[in-house]
């Protein structure tokens, strides 16, 4: 239920922005991009009264104006310089960015313990559903500006606004100024947006200076929506289309949410679904005048039935799969986790993976008792809150969140459920509690910041005597200020050190700031957390390394980049704590009584090859408490236990039979060569599900994950490692399972490859297979091949295999296909050209269609020869072929080698020399043949009804 | 009523492309007076009545209207008094919104606008009973969008509401060019009607010979951002279009008119 009213009252909310939106696009057809900031101007000005105790209607007011004068900003711009109105409403959302951020002194406000519109509603509440009551009442005052808008349309005034926009030259020609018309106008509509971002910030429960970013775009699309679903010439109608369309906008995303889509699809989702929107009601609407191509379709009856049909089969699937996934879950009756993040960011995603991984040890996850529910926002807050309101919809039984805007989003509508926060500085600042043990009686979590006392003096133990510091944070997070005042306050007990500081909005910054430092003479960078400037660590580094001022940071994993040194936390600590958190609440402990924990680990890391750069001595106390170095570009642990188990990630297509048969092999060789027992390998297996675009984040997360060896198996796989995996000092990569490694460009020959790949390949033995055919079958010298011409595999096959029949003066025949429905018309044509063989050199369409292929072959009585087993019961006569098994041995041979401690730069790549025979006899006799008894003993294996005799390695 | 001195008017001065569209017009237009504008295509005419409704500022001159210097007023603010006819149906109307709108946007050109309810039953009653005059039964139409009339009665409309609340000076730019011959004779025979209804003073640029000497109490004639001639009302009653080519030679014989410029007036006008 939350996820659906929760929708309903986001969307009336976001409906006073889009009757702005609608205001200045359609009534004005002024393009104003202002909405973006005088969104989060309303939200900032009002969370800034409430803060002040000012009463939360007043604070509306004030955001009604705050976002008048944004508007009549841009208008004036536009207007009286005559600057295009898109480009003025870029000047005044950029400058609102700062204004705002000054306006609320730091990015993000609370409102949690503030009284708010919300609260004042709760105390009439007759006994419904507070979420049910929220969009009650929002609905209530949402019909009155409805009527208050449409009714304002048909004014003197309202009527001079809209003939203004849609003719200015005849407003001008009948006594209306334009220029104060649209003033007037575009204030208005901004009015609008700022009472809908104060109105979002008290639901919400704060004001972020992120929070406008895309309104525009949300708002467009919701009158989009809305006037393609209630059509109509009168104001009441059109007004009233765009509240709908921003609900059913909300709607579209919880629904999305709702079906497990990922959050990261969801603006193409948009995308589509404006568009589709768009093309639909054009084709509904027979008098349109369009120059659109798309007009003449849907002009036509069949145009408006494929469009109706459309739309229909569009709602029916979604609706369908809600349902199915809703029974799917109302089945389960285990426990449920969600666990919510604000962005795909590093640190965030190393909290969520240990929490994952630590929830699986205590028995939760897939496969064991529960279901983990793992959600992205994207760094989107409303879509926070949509993923809240779907876990309240799941009926999960606890949250996890994963940064301080989740936690802050959390705390704020999640009353009833256990809430476990991780991954945030300080969880006193945003009302979660008044201190460890004094907080909210469902909240509890990990937090932690780094002690800058001990990060000073450990740089005081390389630098001492009076030196200046330099420090770099973007003063728009609360997180990066919160820390530079630790660090400055830290600064207060060492009158020798002085600090100079430099601000950014944006990682581009960066640069640039640490150039400045540099020039003011610093001695030291001495960075706290923040997260723009450590994404743009490198910026720093080159900026530090040209005067080789040394750089101390808190987080470990930016050590190998340049850090000098590194204090850190360990964010697995935070997700392994809160993992432990979430089980003793799921053991029936209250949240209430649960203090919140420290994270418990922090890390001293040293990088030994900058420290020798700079002519630095390590002193050797520091040498003695740090866990971690940097040494030859390599990591180096403090306490490296040769006996650790490596792990080794494994990254296939798709299932397939051969796949299957080489995952074994590689795990046969690793046992042979004694990686048993506590040096088991710890295997990461992923499959594309034959999807390439999946196949890169795959790989990229096993780089992140730091996987010993990525093995990629199929071609596309070794195009991905080789690509975001190649040329790393940190990982190694063993392909197999490829035909040609240096077509797909992994590799230049088998020695010249990067330092860090190697593998070994399996190209089909084509001559191997001609001869075969020769010898067996002397007086068949025409052979027919199927294949799919846009295979890069198959090319270099079908090349082989033309030079080695014009060496043995077999005749080829060729028939490319671009799908399997076209295998059986190619098979037919070959065997009318008078093919006496059929060969299946491996290619991929072929296989798919391998069943038409030996039905035309059956039918003329024409034996198969195929390079893939997989066919050998399915109609071929003869399998000459490379041994998956055996390749994957081969590759497991390497990988043991390499874990050794071989480097595989002097490892050439190998091309497996095992291949695999098998004869089916049956095939042989239903084609009139008879096979010769130094073949059947030549064969790995014999089918059929003769033989079942089979022979081991 | 019209007073203008000394105007001049120069688009894109400094640039490549400038053009001196108005150079020294002086005209004096009584109250009540109706005077056709004719003259060749680029000659000034449109721009003359554009600096008489403001929609830009002259370079130099004065325009007085009804006594008051208006040269520095804006458009909407000369509109009180001013009310225009364009050429383009389009222009003078709002498409997307009704016929009752848009007469409503012209009653209130001489008004300022309050969030009153604009379209009140009496106001309605008014408006019905106005359209009625064009007699298009568009009086049953009221609530129907403006983009649903042809181009006739669009300009019919455009004509009605130019003359609602009486101007002091109506602008007519060539308002029959755009129409089919009937839908044109239906305007003019408007035009007309309403300018000797209410005694209005009026300006009509017209490229039709006929239209020029049959309407009006005066005509004159432009070329290169000058009036070049000027025919009083006695006199242009007497001229058939015969007569208004031998004028054509004349000013040929002055020298003012080239033989190309003068078969070029022959063609449009005759
Ligand atoms: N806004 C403007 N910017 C630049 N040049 C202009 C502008 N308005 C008019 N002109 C120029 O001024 C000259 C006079 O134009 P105007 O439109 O007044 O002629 P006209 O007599 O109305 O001609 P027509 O019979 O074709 O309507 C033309 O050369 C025209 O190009
Ligand atoms: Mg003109």
């Amino acid at each position: 239920m939350e996820l659906w009213v929760g929708a309903i009252s986001l969307g009336l909310l976001y409906a006073f922005m889009t009757m702005g939106v609608f205001l200045t696009f359609r009534i004005h057809d002024f393009p104003d991009i202002t909405v973006d900031g005088s969104f989060t101007a309303g939200a900032a000005w009002c969370a800034v009264l409430l803060t002040a105790g000012v009463h939360p209607l007043a604070a509306l007011a004030a955001a009604f104006a705050v976002g008048l004068a944004s508007g009549w900003t841009t208008a004036f711009i536009h207007t009286r310089f005559r600057i295009n109105g898109l480009l003025s409403g870029i000047l005044v959302m950029t400058a609102l960015y700062s204004i705002n951020l000054h306006v609320m002194g730091r990015s993000n406000i609370p409102l949690l313990n503030q009284e708010t519109v919300f609260t004042r509603i709760a105390l009439w509440n007759p006994g419904i559903h507070p979420e049910g009551w929220n969009a009650l009442v929002l609905s209530g005052c949402l019909c009155f500006f409805w009527a208050a808008l449409a009714f304002f349309f048909k004014t003197d005034l309202g009527i001079a606004m809209r003939v203004t926009g849609n003719n200015p030259a005849m407003a001008a020609a009948n006594g209306r100024s334009v220029s104060g018309m649209t003033l007037f106008g575009v204030a208005l509509a901004n009015g609008f947006v700022g009472l809908s971002g104060a109105v979002v910030a008290q639901y919400q429960g704060f004001a972020d200076i992120g929070m406008g970013i895309g309104t525009v775009v949300i708002g467009l699309a919701a009158v989009i929506i809305g006037e393609a679903i209630l059509k109509g010439t009168s104001m009441f109608t059109r007004v009233l289309g765009v509240i709908v369309g921003s609900i059913l906008f909300r709607f579209l995303i919880a629904a999305a949410l709702f079906v497990g889509m990922n959050p990261i699809d969801l603006k193409l989702l948009t995308a589509i679904f404006v568009l589709l929107t768009l093309v639909i009601s054009k084709s509904f609407r027979p008098a349109a005048k369009s120059r659109s191509p798309l007009v003449g379709i849907g002009r036509s009856r069949i145009g408006k039935k494929i469009a109706a049909a459309a739309v229909l089969l569009l709602a029916a699937a979604l609706a369908g799969y809600a349902v199915w996934m809703h029974l799917g879950g109302q089945e389960s009756k285990t426990v449920q986790i969600g666990v919510v993040q604000l962005t795909d960011n590093g640190l965030l995603n190393i909290t969520r993976d240990a929490l994952v991984q630590e929830l699986g040890n205590l028995g939760y996850g897939p496969g064991k008792k529960g279901i983990i529910y793992l959600e992205n926002a994207h760094g989107d807050l409303a879509t926070v809150n949509t993923i809240l309101d779907k876990f309240l919809q799941q009926n999960v039984d606890l949250v996890v969140t994963i940064s301080t805007a989740c936690t802050q989003a959390a705390i704020n509508k999640i009353k009833s459920k256990p809430v476990v926060f991780s991954t945030i500085a300080n969880p006193f600042i945003i009302g979660a509690g008044k201190s460890e043990t004094d907080h909210l009686s469902n909240v509890t979590g990990v937090y932690g910041w780094v002690s800058m006392e001990k990060m000073l003096e450990l740089s005081r133990s390389f630098i001492p005597g009076p030196m200046t510091i330099g420090a770099i944070w973007d003063p728009a997070q609360a997180n990066s200020v919160f820390n530079v005042e630790l660090l400055r306050k830290a600064l207060q007990a060492n009158p020798e050190i002085t600090f100079q500081g430099a601000t950014i909005t944006s990682s581009a910054e960066v640069y640039t700031a640490a150039v400045s430092l540099v020039q003011k003479g610093i001695r030291a960078f001495v960075l706290s957390p923040d997260n723009l400037v450590y994404s743009a660590f490198d910026s720093v580094v080159k900026a530090a390394a040209a005067a080789r001022i040394p750089i101390f940071i808190a987080d470990v994993e930016r050590l190998k980049d340049g850090a000098l040194l590194a204090y850190g936390y360990d964010y697995t600590s935070s997700g392994i704590q809160a993992a432990q958190m979430v089980n003793r609440i799921l053991k029936g402990e209250k949240p209430g009584a649960i203090p919140f924990e420290r994270y418990s680990r922090v890390t001293i890391g040293l990088n030994l090859d900058v420290a020798r750069r700079y002519g630095m001595n390590v002193p050797e106390d520091i040498r003695s408490q740090a866990t971690r170095f940097i040494e030859n570009g390599k990591v180096v642990s403090s306490r490296p236990s040769p006996n650790k188990a490596p792990s080794i990630g494994i990254v296939q297509f798709a299932l397939e039979p051969n796949v299957e048969l080489c995952k074994q092999g590689i795990q046969k060789a690793l046992e042979d060569k004694g990686f048993t027992g506590s040096r088991t390998p710890e295997f990461l297996f992923r499959n594309a599900q034959a999807e390439i675009s999946n196949i890169s984040p795959i790989v990229q997360d096993m780089v992140r994950r730091k996987v010993d060896i990525i093995v990629p198996l199929s071609t596309p796989c070794v195009q991905a490692a080789a690509r975001f995996a190649g040329g790393r000092p940190d990982v190694q990569v063993v392909f197999t399972y490829v035909y040609d490694p240096y077509r797909a460009g992994a590799a230049r020959t088998a020695t010249d490859h990067p330092a860090n790949v190697t593998g070994v390949s399996c190209f089909p033995p084509i001559a191997e297979m001609l001869d075969l055919i020769r010898t067996m079958l002397p007086d068949k010298n025409i052979i027919g091949v199927v294949w799919n011409s846009s295979e890069a595999n198959s090319e270099s096959v079908l090349l082989q295999i033309r030079s080695h029949a014009a060496q043995t003066g077999q005749k080829i025949l060729e028939a490319t296909v671009t799908g399997p429905s076209e295998v059986l018309e190619a098979s037919r044509s070959l065997a009318l050209k008078g093919a006496q063989v059929f060969l299946n050199s491996g290619d991929n369409t072929l296989n798919v269609g391998f069943d038409s292929f030996a039905k035309v072959a059956a039918e003329n009585k024409i034996p198969v020869f195929s390079v893939d087993s997989e066919f050998i019961e399915k109609g071929a006569m003869a399998v000459l072929g490379p041994d998956y098994y055996r390749t994957g041995y081969d590759g497991g041979l390497y990988l043991a080698r390499i874990l050794q401690g071989e480097s595989p730069a002097a490892m050439p790549i190998q091309q497996t020399g095992a291949t695999l025979f098998l004869l089916n006899l049956d095939a042989a006799r239903s084609c009139g043949l008879a096979i010769r008894p130094e073949f059947l003993k030549k064969a790995r294996k014999v089918y059929g009804k003769a033989g079942g005799k089979s022979i081991h390695e | 009523m019209i007073e203008i001195r000394d105007l001049h008017k120069r688009f894109n001065a400094g640039t490549g492309n400038e053009c001196y569209a108005l150079c020294g017009i002086n005209l004096h237009i009584r109250p009540g007076e109706f005077v056709t504008v004719i003259g060749t295509n680029g000659s000034g005419k449109s721009t003359l009545l554009n600096a008489v409704a403001g929609t830009f500022s002259p370079d130099q001159g004065l325009i007085r209207i009804d006594g008051n210097d208006v040269t520095l007023r804006k458009e909407h603010e000369r509109a009180h008094h001013i009310a225009r006819v364009f050429q383009n149906p389009f222009t003078g109307t709002a498409a997307q919104m009704t016929i009752a709108e848009n007469l409503h946007m012209a009653y209130l050109r001489d008004k300022k606008c309050f969030p009153r309810l604009g379209l009140t039953a009496s106001r309605m009653a008014v408006y019905r009973q106005e359209a009625s005059l064009l007699e298009m039964k568009l009086e049953d139409r009221l609530s129907s969008q403006i983009g649903s009339l042809s181009g006739g009665q669009r300009q019919a409309l455009t004509l009605l509401m130019a003359v609602l609340t009486r101007p002091k000076v109506l602008l007519l730019d060539e308002h029959t060019a755009a129409l089919d011959p009937k839908s044109a004779a239906l305007v003019i025979g408007l035009t007309r009607r309403f300018i000797e209804r209410d005694k209005l003073t009026a300006l009509m640029v017209t490229h039709s010979m006929q239209q020029a000497l049959e309407l009006g109490d005066r005509t004159i004639m432009m070329h290169k951002g000058s009036v070049i001639d000027d025919i009083p009302g006695a006199e242009k009653r007497r001229l058939t279009v015969h007569d208004l080519l031998d004028k054509f030679n004349e000013l040929r014989k002055s020298e003012q008119l080239t033989e190309e410029l003068l078969s070029s007036l022959r063609q449009e006008y005759v």
